[in-house]
C-alpha cells in the first residue's frame, strides 16, 4: 500500500462516515478539535478504518496516541507494513 | 390538592401521507390511502401480508450528524415531528432547557431496521468488532425519547412508554399527568414507529395482517368491513405539545383542545385477544376521570385496526357504552396501523376534525360486519361540532388506553 492510498482511503471514511467536508482533510488536522469527533466517533472510526483497510486494530494501544489525520495515515500505513512481514 | 388543566399547543406528524399535519389531513380529506404493494416482501419466505404504508424519510441531513448518528428511522421521524410541534407551539428554545420542560415518548420498541442490522453482526461466530458504537442507540427501546430530549436540549423528565399499538395515548396520558400533577409545565408526548419485514412479520406469524388484498393494496386494512382481514403495518411519528392551561392562556398560545380524561388498564386475561369488558372498563374509567358521561361524547375515533377479533371487540364494547348514539371513525384506512405512533397520529386527526367541525369517514368501510354493528359507522365525510371526543388504542399484551378531549372553543 502506498503512502497516496493510504490517504486517499483514510479520507474516504472521513467523507462517509463522519460526513467530514474534503477540504477540511488536511494531515495536521486534529480529529477532536478540527474535525469534530467524540469518544463514540472513535469507536465508529476503528470499526470504519478495520473495514476499510482489512485490518483488526480494535485492541491496539497505539490507537490512543492519534490526534492528527497524518497520525493515522501513518498508524495504517506501519499496521499494513507489519502485516506484510 | 388542586389539579392543574392541561391543554394541547402544538401538533407535529410525520406520517404515510405526508411530512407533516397539513399534508396529513389533506390526504384524508380526498380520501387518498398510503398503502402499497411492498415487492421486496415477497423473498420472505412464509410471509402472507406484501402490502405497508410506509412513510418517506425527508431532509434527514438537516439534522447535524452526531445527533443523527443515534437515531434509526423510528426517531428520525420522532424529532422531525417534535421540531413542528415546537414550532407549531412557538415554544421558545429556552424553555427547552428549564427543567420544566420534558418529553414522553412511545413505540413499540427500538428501531427495528437497526435491531435487525444489530442482530446480523452480533451472531455467534460473527465478529463483534464490527459493531457500530451508536447501533446501541438506535435499538433501545427508548430511543424515541433520548433522541427527541438530546436533539433539543430537552432536561426536564424524559420518558418512555413501551406498549405496543398503545404507547403513544400512554405517553400522552403521562404527559398530561405529570402537568396537572404540577411535576412538569409542559410535555412532548407521542410516538413513533419504523416500518421493517421483521415487524410485519411478527403480526404475520398469528395471522393477523392483511394478506387478501396484496394486489389491490387500496382496498386495505378494511377497518369494521365484514370484508376485513387484518391490519396493515404503518410508520411515522406523531408529537403533541401539552402544557398548563394557565402558562398557555398567559403566553396567548394558540390552544388546540383541553385534555380532560385519561386511562389505561390491562385486561388480565390474553396477551393478543382484545376483550370487550376491559375496553368498557378503560373507557368507563376514563369518562370517569374527566367527570362527564357517555352522553357528553360527540366522535370517537376508533383503534379499528381491520383484525376480525380486535374490531369486533371493540365495536361491541363502543355498542355496550354509546350504543349507536356517537359517530365512529376508524383512520387506519388511509395511513395503516402506525403502531406505536398510532394513538398520536390518529390523535392529531380528530383533533383537527374538532377544529373543522367535521368527521373524517372509515376509509374502506363499505359494508359493516353484522359482528361490528349497532355502533354509529362513519362512511362518509359528515359536517358535526365536536365539544368533547374520546380516542382508543389497544396494544398486543392486552394493554388499553383511552384519553379524553374537549374543545375550549366557546
Amino acid at each position: 500500500m502506498t503512502e497516496q492510498d493510504a490517504i486517499r482511503m483514510t479520507n474516504e471514511v472521513f467523507i462517509d462516515s463522519f460526513e467530514i467536508p474534503k477540504d477540511k482533510l488536511a494531515p495536521q488536522a486534529n480529529i477532536f478539535n478540527d474535525l469534530g469527533l467524540d469518544s463514540l466517533d472513535i469507536v465508529d472510526l476503528v470499526v470504519a478504518l478495520q473495514k476499510k483497510f482489512g485490518i483488526m486494530i480494535r485492541s491496539d494501544e497505539r490507537v490512543r496516541n492519534i490526534r492528527t489525520l497524518g497520525d493515522i495515515y501513518q498508524f495504517i500505513l506501519v499496521i499494513k507494513k507489519e502485516l506484510e512481514k | 390538592m388542586q389539579l392543574r388543566r392541561v391543554v394541547i399547543t402544538g401538533l407535529g406528524a410525520i406520517t404515510p401521507l405526508g411530512n407533516d399535519v397539513a399534508t396529513l389531513i389533506s390526504g384524508i380529506e380526498s380520501g387518498k390511502s398510503a398503502v402499497e404493494h411492498i415487492p421486496e416482501w415477497e423473498n420472505y419466505i412464509g410471509m402472507r401480508c406484501t402490502v405497508a404504508a410506509p412513510a418517506h424519510i425527508e431532509n434527514e441531513k438537516l439534522i447535524p450528524r452526531q445527533n443523527r448518528r443515534s437515531m434509526g428511522r423510528l426517531s428520525i421521524f420522532a424529532v422531525q415531528a417534535a421540531e413542528q410541534a415546537i414550532k407549531d407551539a412557538g415554544i421558545k428554545s429556552g424553555s427547552l432547557t428549564g427543567g420544566k420542560l420534558g418529553c414522553v415518548m412511545g413505540s413499540t420498541m427500538g428501531s427495528a431496521e437497526s435491531i435487525a442490522e444489530a442482530f446480523e453482526i452480533m451472531g455467534t461466530g460473527k465478529d463483534l468488532s464490527k459493531l457500530s458504537a451508536t447501533k446501541f442507540f438506535q435499538c433501545v427501546s427508548h430511543t424515541a425519547a433520548m433522541n427527541v430530549a438530546q436533539y433539543l436540549g430537552i432536561t426536564g423528565y424524559v420518558l418512555a412508554t413501551s406498549a405496543a399499538c398503545a404507547s403513544a395515548l400512554q405517553a400522552i396520558g403521562t404527559g398530561f399527568d405529570l402537568i396537572r400533577l404540577g411535576k412538569q409545565d409542559i410535555m412532548l408526548c407521542g410516538g413513533a414507529e419504523g416500518l421493517h419485514p421483521t415487524v410485519v412479520g411478527s403480526f404475520d406469524v398469528l395471522y393477523a395482517t392483511s394478506s387478501n388484498y396484496n394486489k389491490e393494496p387500496k382496498k386495505t386494512p378494511r377497518p369494521f368491513d365484514s370484508k376485513r382481514d387484518g391490519l396493515v403495518c404503518g410508520e411515522g411519528s406523531g408529537v403533541l405539545v401539552l402544557e398548563d392551561y394557565e402558562m398557555a392562556r398567559n403566553r396567548g398560545a394558540k390552544i388546540y383542545a383541553e385534555i380532560i380524561g385519561y386511562n389505561s388498564c390491562g385486561n388480565g386475561s390474553h396477551v393478543s385477544e382484545s376483550n370487550h369488558e376491559a375496553i368498557v372498563f378503560c373507557i368507563q374509567e376514563a369518562l370517569k376521570s374527566a367527570g362527564i358521561t357517555f352522553k357528553d361524547i360527540d366522535y370517537i375515533n376508533a383503534h379499528a385496526t381491520a383484525t376480525i377479533q380486535g374490531d369486533k371487540e371493540e365495536a361491541n364494547a363502543i355498542r355496550h357504552i354509546f350504543g349507536d348514539s356517537v359517530p365512529v371513525s376508524s383512520l387506519k384506512g388511509y395511513i395503516g396501523h402506525t403502531l406505536g405512533a398510532s394513538g398520536a397520529i390518529e390523535l392529531i386527526a380528530s383533533l383537527i376534525m374538532m377544529q373543522k367541525g367535521k368527521i373524517y369517514p372509515t376509509l374502506n368501510l363499505e359494508d359493516p360486519d353484522k359482528e361490528c354493528s349497532g355502533i354509529q359507522h362513519v362512511m362518509k365525510p359528515v359536517n358535526k361540532k365536536i365539544n368533547i371526543l374520546l380516542k382508543n388504542c389497544f396494544a398486543f399484551g392486552g394493554i388499553n388506553a383511552v384519553l379524553i378531549c374537549k374543545s375550549t372553543r366557546p
